[in-house]
């Protein structure tokens, strides 16, 4: 049974060392028949990329959907505000008045006909 | 291996020494990238000011939930929140890298802009906007304030101005936008409403209104969520917690702005011309539920000397009643069978009331112009005697034969919910004051004077609750604004009691000191009251003579079928000038009955079928 030194351990490192300066550190662990499945796998590194490149684009559009959805919601508060302002009974009254309407507040109770 | 091999050296092609040359190449930039990494993250110690400019400052985004609407009865928009703009300078603004034309052609474009703004805003002229300009890059101000605060629709014009168009880097303009919050009815039952600056001010301390009362409804949960720079800009970080906003519920009152809007009318029509008076209420309330269709609430600003909603009078303010606190007494002898109908009599010589030192000077001349020396029950009532009440107190309650009724009486106001602070939907309600006599300040003319409204101290909101649950036949209902109806005593006295009452107060608008709603459009039953307000010397006017007024109207119409339930009150400053409940707030409360008579769907006639008659 092999023994294993300290030294093992350095020459382990200069070996490793060597053959990856030669460019042959994957051919030395022997996982040239596991080649395909690096390449998937780098393939699978490059679509996650990819994706969240993807998914920044998407995001980065919701978020400027975001910005118009609250610039509409603006529009709408102003809006219905507006329009509330104008129902009041005062202001009803200027805007006829202001037309040379004839119309004015009831003065006598509503009839209703059955 | 060892055996194949040969001596003969080892013959490299060209393209594989390239590649070979690349890659030694990358693998070097690896081991520095690597070395890099392991340096930043163990050893690198960065200057503070660049992890400052260099950390982006906000990566966690708060989202404001947006504060929940406030509407009337009628779906009618009370309260909403709109987004405000105010417009700021950054006057340096590429002050030091422009060269003296092109620094001539900036301020030629802020002279249009000041321009622009005096036309648009017309709060100042064109010279003062450009003064004010030139004078912030002068003095080197980076946050000139420039407008005030803008709507949406103008905002978008103004950054469309010359210079503003030209975008922050060149122009300066700095853009803040906060949720301010609009009342669309103004100041219109804005005490009732409340107010808040916006959805992030604290309302803890100011619980004002409905808005204040209800702002942990209205409010809604701020959320927040995480957000990361990118290439597109800041985009939200989807693996980080995400709390969402919660919007505010909308609350829906028992409001009528109709109606508030036609009583705050007709009070400021009677008050606006008084200057001596100090404050104002009117509140109408349904008879069945209690719910308030209007509270107005108006008080003189001692500064400006105008009528605003400063102050909620009707439930704030707590004052001897007067005489609209007979109909309790009326109530009281009449639930307990003291007296069995309105024509009993009493006598009516001298208005004296025996035991105390009630004196009423009235009585004396009821008995000369009637040639009588009785009066009845009903016609004190109409004449608003205090003697009558002063003595239907002290006689049926005080001290006799080894007893005292004291207690009882005060028992029958309590049940008349006149002594609590009921739970309302607005903070503040005032507790009413009812003497105890266990107290050293309890007199022998205590008793007689409450009989009159004296002694005691209600708010209107008291009163008004009170006189409901006569046009409700007994029933008390809870005022309410916005949690829905409730009883505060299913039977405060008998139909029988409350017909009988009803026949008195109608009396009073027909024949006695509110016949000025004779003629409203409707029948009214209600009870006028003046009060004196007591002055630091205790008594009931100064040493000028002077008094403080406290004129009160308070009833229901119509009467033989209530629909609704109104008080108004008045009160003055010292002044010799009188403020009786039968002036300013009879006339006030007229107006308002002939308006909603003419609006109200519950006073429509029918035509057709059964004709419904509600004069």
């Amino acid at each position: 049974m092999k023994t294993w030194k300290i030294s093992d351990i350095g020459v382990l490192l200069k070996n490793s060392f060597t053959a990856i300066m030669k460019g042959e550190f994957l051919l030395r662990l022997n996982v040239g028949k596991y080649f395909i499945h690096i390449i998937y796998t780098f393939l699978l590194f490059a679509l996650i990329i990819w994706v969240s490149l993807m998914v920044e684009t998407t995001m980065a559009k919701v978020e400027s959907q975001k910005a118009q959805i609250r610039e509409l919601k603006i529009i709408n508060s102003q809006k219905v505000y507006e329009l509330a302002e104008t129902t009041r009974r005062s202001e009803v009254d200027k805007r006829l008045e202001s037309l040379g309407s004839q119309v004015g507040e009831r003065e006598e109770r509503a009839v209703k006909l059955n | 291996m060892e055996a194949g091999k040969t001596n003969k050296p080892k013959k490299r092609d060209r393209i594989g020494v390239i590649l070979y040359v690349f890659y030694v190449f990358m693998l070097l930039m690896s081991i520095v990238l690597i070395g890099g990494i392991v340096y930043i993250q163990l050893f690198f110690r960065p200057d503070k000011a660049i992890v400052e400019a260099l950390t982006p400052n906000d990566q966690i985004r708060k989202i404001d939930p947006v504060r929940g609407n406030i509407y009337d009865c009628n779906g009618k928009l009370l309260a909403i929140s709109c987004p405000s703009y105010q417009f700021y300078m950054d006057c340096t603004v590429l002050k030091d890298r422009n060269k003296p034309e092109e620094e001539e052609a900036w301020l030629d474009k802020a002279k249009e802009l000041s321009k622009a703004l005096a036309d648009e805003l017309k709060d100042k002229s064109a010279d003062q906007y450009y003064k004010s300009i030139v004078e912030g890059r002068n003095k080197g101000n980076k946050y000139l304030r420039l407008t005030r605060k803008v709507d949406y629709d103008t905002r978008n014009r103004i950054v469309e101005f010359p210079l503003f168009r030209e975008g922050r880097f060149k122009s300066g303009m700095i853009e803040v936008r906060t949720d301010v919050r609009q009342y669309p009815y103004g100041e219109l039952a804005r005490r009732t409403i409340g107010f808040v600056r916006d959805n992030s001010s604290d309302v803890a301390n100011t619980h004002i209104g409905l808005e204040g009362k209800f702002d942990y409804i209205l409010h809604g949960t701020q959320g927040r969520e995480y957000l990361r720079r990118t290439d597109r800009g800041r985009v939200v970080n989807s693996d980080s917690v995400r709390v969402q906003a919660v919007d505010g519920k909308d609350l829906h009152t028992t409001l009528n702005i109709d109606y508030q809007e036609i009583a705050d009318k007709a009070l400021r029509e009677q008050i606006e011309n008084e200057e001596d008076l100090e404050g104002s209420c009117m509140v109408i309330m349904e008879t069945a539920t209690g719910a308030i269709r209007a509270m107005v609430n108006l008080v003189r600003d001692p500064k400006s000397g105008k009528w605003g909603e400063y102050q909620n009078v009707a439930i704030g303010r707590k004052a001897e009643p007067g005489s609209v606190f007979k109909t309790v007494t009326l109530m009281s002898v009449l639930n307990d069978g003291y007296i069995t109908s309105l024509e009993q009599t009493l006598p009516a010589t001298d208005g004296k009331v025996e035991g105390t030192s009630i004196r009423d000077e009235h009585i004396p001349q009821f008995a000369r112009q009637h040639s009588t020396n009785r009066i009845s029950v009903l016609d004190g009532f109409k004449i608003s005697s205090n003697y009558v009440f002063a003595k239907l107190a002290v006689d049926n309650y005080g001290k006799k034969g080894g007893t005292d009724g004291t207690e009882r009486f005060l028992a029958n106001i309590y049940n008349y919910k006149l002594g609590d602070a009921f739970d309302f939907d607005l903070d503040g309600l005032q507790t009413p004051t009812i003497p105890n006599p266990g107290t050293r300040y309890w007199t022998n003319t205590d008793l007689g004077t409450m009989g009159y409204g004296y002694s005691t101290e209600e708010t209107p909101l008291h009163i008004l609750t009170f006189y409901n649950a006569i046009a409700n036949k007994g029933k008390m209902m809870k005022p309410y604004l916005v949690e829905g109806p409730s009883i505060l005593n299913s039977a405060v006295c008998t139909k029988a009691v409350a017909d009988t009452l009803t026949r008195a107060l109608k009396a009073v608008t027909e024949e006695g000191t509110a016949r000025r709603l004779k003629d409203a459009k409707c029948s009214v039953a209600g009870k006028t009251g003046t009060s004196f307000g007591t002055f630091s010397n205790g008594q009931y006017f100064d040493a000028q003579g002077r008094r403080k007024y406290q004129g009160t109207f308070v009833g229901f119409f119509p009467a033989d079928n209530p629909q609704y339930s109104i008080i108004c009150m008045v009160y003055s400053y010292p002044t010799k000038k009188s403020f009786q409940g039968g002036g300013i707030p009879a006339r006030a409360i007229r107006t308002v009955i002939d308006k909603v008579y003419d609006i109200d769907p519950c006073f429509r006639e029918e035509i057709g079928g059964k004709r419904k008659k509600n004069k």
